[in-house]
């Protein structure tokens, strides 16, 4: 494994990455933490997704949803980002040279530049959502695009686990 | 336990659970499945307890939290339970002595139950729950399904 940065090599050999990698009970600690992570962002950011949609939880006013569940979404990706960066370091080169790794990071960045175009511009008019069932197509497209780029995350960082192919 | 072993020896022997087990990709394939649909069940159940709990959409009844979330839910469950099933044929030997499958099941069953008698009781009437017995309901629901996916991860490590 020569063919990798710098920085890559050190993160591997470094006290941390050597240390989560050799541990018998550090990696699966930080890779249950990560795991449930996801339940806690994606397993709950996808039910405003579908909102988004017009898909579940018609009942419920679409600005409503956004104001009650995404704080505890947000907790969840700061638990789920935290381990995933401390698992990227303990496989640093593993993970540089795989595929689906590479794969995944580009899911995350469409998934994150998707939620900054929604937070900042398109959910300017989301009070006005509130009087119709459906909301406006931009507003549909942004949950759609998230659920299929954290379907891709997900699949992409199992793929990354086991090596596949 | 060893009453169970016949029941896990022909589980192991079935056409399905050899068949997933002749191809490296497929326990993965069924595996990121069981993981997509958990998580969409684990979502709904800290929405719906968060709810109970009184955290998060007080303004909302009960009821009707439970009523827009159980589709997607109920049929998230049947994923799971169904990809669940073919990744234990696949290894129903390697569970039969694996600890965290069985503190798995234990929880599992659990969870099950009490979702579908207590918890489900508590969230389809029109009346709001006590405070305390919310909270009660909803963090024993929670701490049941956490236990299902902390043994679930667990028979992948140990």
């Amino acid at each position: 494994m020569s063919d990798v940065p710098a920085i890559i090599h050190w993160m591997q050999n470094s006290d941390i990455g050597t240390g989560i990698r050799e541990s018998i009970w550090l990696f699966p600690i930080v890779e249950t933490t990560h795991v449930l992570a996801l339940a806690l962002s994606v397993g709950i950011l996808i039910w405003f997704d579908l909102r988004l949609m017009g898909w579940g939880m018609k009942h419920q006013p679409v600005s409503h949803v956004h104001k009650q569940i995404m704080p505890i979404a947000f907790v969840g990706f700061v638990i789920m980002f935290i381990s995933g960066v401390l698992l990227f370091w303990s496989e640093a080169e593993k993970c540089y040279l795989s595929g689906f790794f590479r794969a995944k990071v580009l899911f995350l960045v469409l998934a994150g530049v998707n939620a900054g175009i929604f937070e900042l511009a398109t959910k300017k008019t989301i009070e006005d959502w509130d009087k119709y069932p459906i909301p406006p197509v931009k507003a549909r497209m942004a949950g759609l695009i998230s659920i299929i780029s954290w379907a891709a995350v997900i699949i992409a960082g199992r793929a990354t686990a086991y090596n596949l192919f | 336990m060893h009453y169970f072993l016949p029941f896990f020896r022909w589980c192991d022997s079935t056409w399905l659970g050899e068949t997933i087990r002749s191809s490296r990709i497929y326990f993965p394939i069924i595996e990121t499945f069981h993981l997509l649909a958990l998580t969409i069940l684990f979502g709904a159940v800290i929405v719906l307890n968060l709810r109970l709990c009184r955290i998060i959409m007080k303004g909302q009844p009960v009821q009707q939290v439970a009523q827009d979330l159980s589709p997607w839910a109920l049929w998230s469950l049947v994923v799971i339970l169904t990809s669940g099933i073919m990744l234990f044929l696949s290894e129903a030997m390697k569970c039969y002595a694996s600890k965290p499958f069985q503190v798995k099941m234990v929880f599992l069953f659990s969870a099950l139950i009490f979702h579908f008698t207590i918890h489900r009781k508590v969230t389809r009437t029109d009346r709001e729950p006590g405070r305390l017995s919310g909270i009660l309901v909803g963090t024993v629901n929670a701490l049941l399904w956490l236990g299902v996916g902390l043994g679930g991860r667990g028979i992948g490590f140990l």
